[in-house]
């Protein structure tokens, strides 16, 4: 099971993992990425075999700037390719727009994973096919890990072939359901490459604007003729149809052959531009269609256009029997399926009920921090001495993680580095408190230009706060500017923080995350002192330090509690909330006993440090 | 002292043992986030792959793996049958359960025509038990809830053995596969899942020590 399985063999992929192979099939040579869940790791299996395969791969600071290093390599003559989330490519987007009139030279494809559901920490279930329209892009979307290679080698053909850069759309279930894949050869990556002049093509001003504009909606007309490698057409019994695109084909077959149900079927891959003397065909004789997109309703709006010359009195279903939020699911395709094909099939209402009513009442399992997180011990230190009336400006992170009891300290998070610049207007309209939170990765991604005007146009700035565990760890553990490694593993000079918070004139502290005391002594003079002010927390991730340990084959000096001086108070539990620390009750209403499972503790000492009653001590595993 | 080993069976019957054409099976395989959970659905998704069989199955990565419930899908059998990576509610043949709460929240997928639960009572404490107080279950209270749901269900304590024996209750999870193998709920050859697990970068001796005594387990 590996993404370097050997040529015309089976293996297991992720879907993720089976782009990248797909991309390395197709000779990629350059590769960029910010890291962003549901695409997170198409960029982390490029990285691991980026030296192996000769390709050139890197962690950009962000999306856009991913995009702008993959067009130069493409521009170039050299395959580049990159991939980003949902909200990526809304910060790419600003240099999608004009490299979608310009054209590439060598094969460019964009990668973007949405999230129906937010499954990741998504704010919006934005449905980016949009884009595609909007740029005037094709857009071509896989069902599975097989199709995820396909399409990835035929984006990169369809990209050469026209001289337009390819979205390669997926959803979470695309990109991280597993499946048995048949790979093909891996290709020897051109990498060097030279750029030609052509002020024509790569400079937009009219009325050079309208030409290249016009060559993308040409390119397109072409490219929608020539879609049928992404078109399926099975036939079927009856004259209802479905039509169906992304992971709900693969849905809906294993639920049709489970119904013993088999209608005619029409699979698009391609959802820019939608083809349409394939939809005409299928729809001619139909009675009505059942169109089967997660999230906005764009085929079936396309399929009711194209009905009104080709087959008028076609009943065209889709938003009307399923939701447009969400992501589609068996339960939901299945009555969908019954009421479309007027057949009675199975209702799972009753089922679910019984299920719910077994989890009632049982505690549920939220995402916490990590044992030893750094994070934790800053919420503590910054509630100890702002207290919870201020506001809490939130971003995107790990961190984000502290909107969750017992801390409810991110007060909103609405995309990268937006904490720094609501806190902005919110100061400037209340004499109200702001502290605002910033992770190190976020803080090279978006954060910067926020400072920067905080420093510009701020003069009673907020409290910002920059959560440096020098890692960008929710999406994985990639290397970023103040890691000190670059994605192929290459030791750079770490940028610091603290250093260019300075040189934009502000009053900079660096602290220990794991020290309360140090914590607790900065925040004191931060919020004494006037103006711009940055406190950067500092502390390794605790996933890191324990991996760094096991290869040293040692382990943490865990900590435990001596109940003789324990006095009960439950600080460590239901405000500190460390994982390892246990409150047993024999039953509700008994006096409870506090113990540290030394398994679950990764040493960090910060219980040690906020017990009131000196009760926690180092102590001998078990 | 030597832990004592602990095996109890409930159940209405063996659950169904299909074999060669025309087989789809659906595990469901859930616990802690970083507990390991992925490594043992992989592990299962590598064993099918080995034997032939055409995989499909659900990760999901990200804020999952923050200490949270972690739902993972293996589903193998012939190309024909098996083509959605999802498990429809009810349909889960096998549910492995690496932590006991965890087990109540795979019902959906499990019913009681159909699925074997294998639950380790080996408890990770959430923290949200003290936050909300909501008191943590005892087992026999996990097991009244669950057994509507489960056709065959098995509680082991594997995880209490291995940390016993190896110093490492993660290994626990290799027993709890050797002893759905063992126990006859999960079609797959002993002789795969070694091949797998003598390919693993670390460890592969425990494990194949453990996971030979989860296949004893299983057949007790």
């Amino acid at each position: 099971m590996t993404v370097l399985a050997k040529p015309n063999t089976k293996t297991v992929l992720l879907g993720n993992e089976a782009i990248a192979r797909g991309a390395l099939e197709a000779g990629v040579g350059v590769f960029a990425a910010y890291p962003g869940t549901p695409s997170s790791e198409v960029p982390i299996t490029m990285a691991q075999v980026a030296k192996k395969c000769g390709v050139y791969f890197e962690y950009s600071t962000n999306e856009k700037v991913a995009l702008e290093t993959a067009v130069g390599a493409a521009w170039s003559g050299v395959r580049a390719m990159t991939a980003m989330k949902h909200f990526g490519l809304n910060v790419a987007a600003d240099s999608m727009g004009p490299i979608a009139y310009t054209g590439v030279k060598a094969g460019l494809v964009v990668m973007v994973s949405d999230d129906p559901q937010g499954w990741s920490s998504a704010q919006s279930e934005q449905d980016t096919r949009y884009y595609a329209k909007m740029f005037r892009m094709p857009m071509i979307e896989p069902s599975n890990p097989q199709e995820c290679l396909e399409y990835t080698k035929a984006a990169f053909a369809l990209s050469e072939k026209y001289g337009v850069p390819v979205f390669l759309r997926t959803t979470t279930k695309v990109s991280h359901s597993i499946g048995t894949v048949k790979v093909g050869k891996i290709k020897k990556p051109v990498t060097r490459g030279e750029f030609k002049k052509d002020f024509d093509r790569y400079l937009l001003l009219r009325p050079n604007l309208q030409k290249r504009h016009r060559v993308a909606d040409e390119r397109l007309a072409k490219i929608e003729k020539n879609s049928k490698k992404f078109v399926k057409s099975i036939r079927g019994k009856g004259r209802v149809g479905i039509i169906v695109s992304g992971v709900s084909y693969d849905y809906v077959r294993e639920a049709l052959r489970g119904l013993g149900l088999s209608p005619p079927i029409l699979k698009i891959g391609m959802v820019h531009p939608l083809p349409t003397q394939a939809i005409k065909a299928f729809i001619k004789n139909k009675r009505s269609v059942l169109v089967l997109e997660e999230l906005e309703p764009i085929i079936e709006d396309f399929v009711n256009r194209v009905a009104k010359g080709a087959n008028h009195r076609l009943v065209v279903h889709g938003k009307d029997y399923l939701p447009r939020y969400g992501e589609y699911t068996a339960e939901l395709i299945i009555p969908a399926l019954g009421k479309a094909l007027k057949k009675k099939v199975p209702s799972f209402a009753a089922h679910k009920k019984n299920a719910d009513n077994a989890i009632k009442g049982l505690p549920p399992r939220k995402p916490v921090f990590c044992p030893g997180c750094p994070h934790r011990s800053t919420f503590y230190a910054v509630e100890k001495v702002f207290g919870k009336d201020v506001v809490f400006a939130g971003d995107v992170g790990c961190y984000v993680l502290g909107l969750f009891e017992p801390f409810r300290m991110q007060d909103f998070m609405v995309s990268m580095g937006a904490s720094l610049g609501i806190a902005h207007g919110m100061t400037r309209v209340s004499d109200r408190e702001v502290i605002a939170f910033v992770g190190d990765s976020t803080f090279f991604h978006a954060a910067m230009p926020g400072l920067a005007n905080l420093a510009f146009n701020d003069d009673k700035s907020p409290l910002v706060i920059v959560m440096d565990n020098s890692i960008t760890a929710m999406t994985g553990h990639q290397p970023n500017p103040s890691t000190g490694v670059t994605g192929m593993g290459d030791k750079v000079q770490k940028l610091p923080i603290e250093d260019i918070a300075f040189a934009m004139g502000a009053t900079v502290e660096v602290a220990n995350s794991f020290s309360q005391r140090d914590l607790l002594d900065k925040l004191g003079k931060l919020r004494k002192a006037k103006g711009l002010r940055v406190l950067v927390s500092r502390g390794e991730c605790r996933l890191i330090t324990k991996r760094k340990l096991r290869k040293q084959g040692l382990e943490f000096n865990t900590f435990q509690i001596d109940q003789e001086k324990c006095k009960k108070c439950g600080i460590c539990t239901d405000h500190f909330a460390c994982p390892a620390i246990v409150e047993i009750r024999k039953k509700k209403g008994d006096e409870p006993k506090y113990w540290i499972n030394p398994d679950n503790c990764w040493g960090c000492s910060v219980c040690m440090q906020i017990c009131p009653y000196d009760a926690i001590r180092p102590g001998v595993k078990k | 002292m030597k832990k004592k080993v602990s095996r109890q069976r409930f159940s209405t019957g063996r659950a169904k043992r299909v074999t060669g054409k025309g087989l789809k099976f659906s595990a469901f395989f859930i616990g802690v986030g970083g507990e390991g959970v992925l490594t043992s659905a992989t592990m299962v998704a590598e064993a099918a792959h080995l034997e032939g069989h055409f995989v499909r199955g659900i990760q999901l990565h990200g804020l999952a793996q923050r200490g949270g419930s972690i739902p993972t899908i293996v589903r193998f059998g012939s190309e024909k049958d098996v083509v959605s990576p999802a498990i429809t509610e009810g349909d889960a043949d096998l549910v492995i359960a690496f932590e006991p709460l965890e087990a109540a929240r795979a019902t959906h997928y499990a019913s009681k025509e159909k699925t074997a639960f294998i639950i380790d009572d080996y408890p990770y404490m959430p923290v949200y038990a003290n936050l909300l107080d909501l008191p943590y279950p005892p087992m026999a209270e996990i097991v009244k809830r669950v057994k509507p749901f489960a056709k065959d269900l098995m509680v082991f304590n594997a995880h209490h053995l291995a940390e016993e024996e190896f110093g490492l209750a993660v290994l626990g999870n290799t027993m709890l596969l050797g002893a759905a193998i063992g126990a006859g709920v999960l079609p797959l050859k002993p002789a795969s899942f070694r091949s797998v697990i003598k390919a693993m970068p670390r460890r592969a001796d425990d494990n194949r020590k453990a996971f030979d005594e989860g296949l004893k387990l299983g057949k007790r």
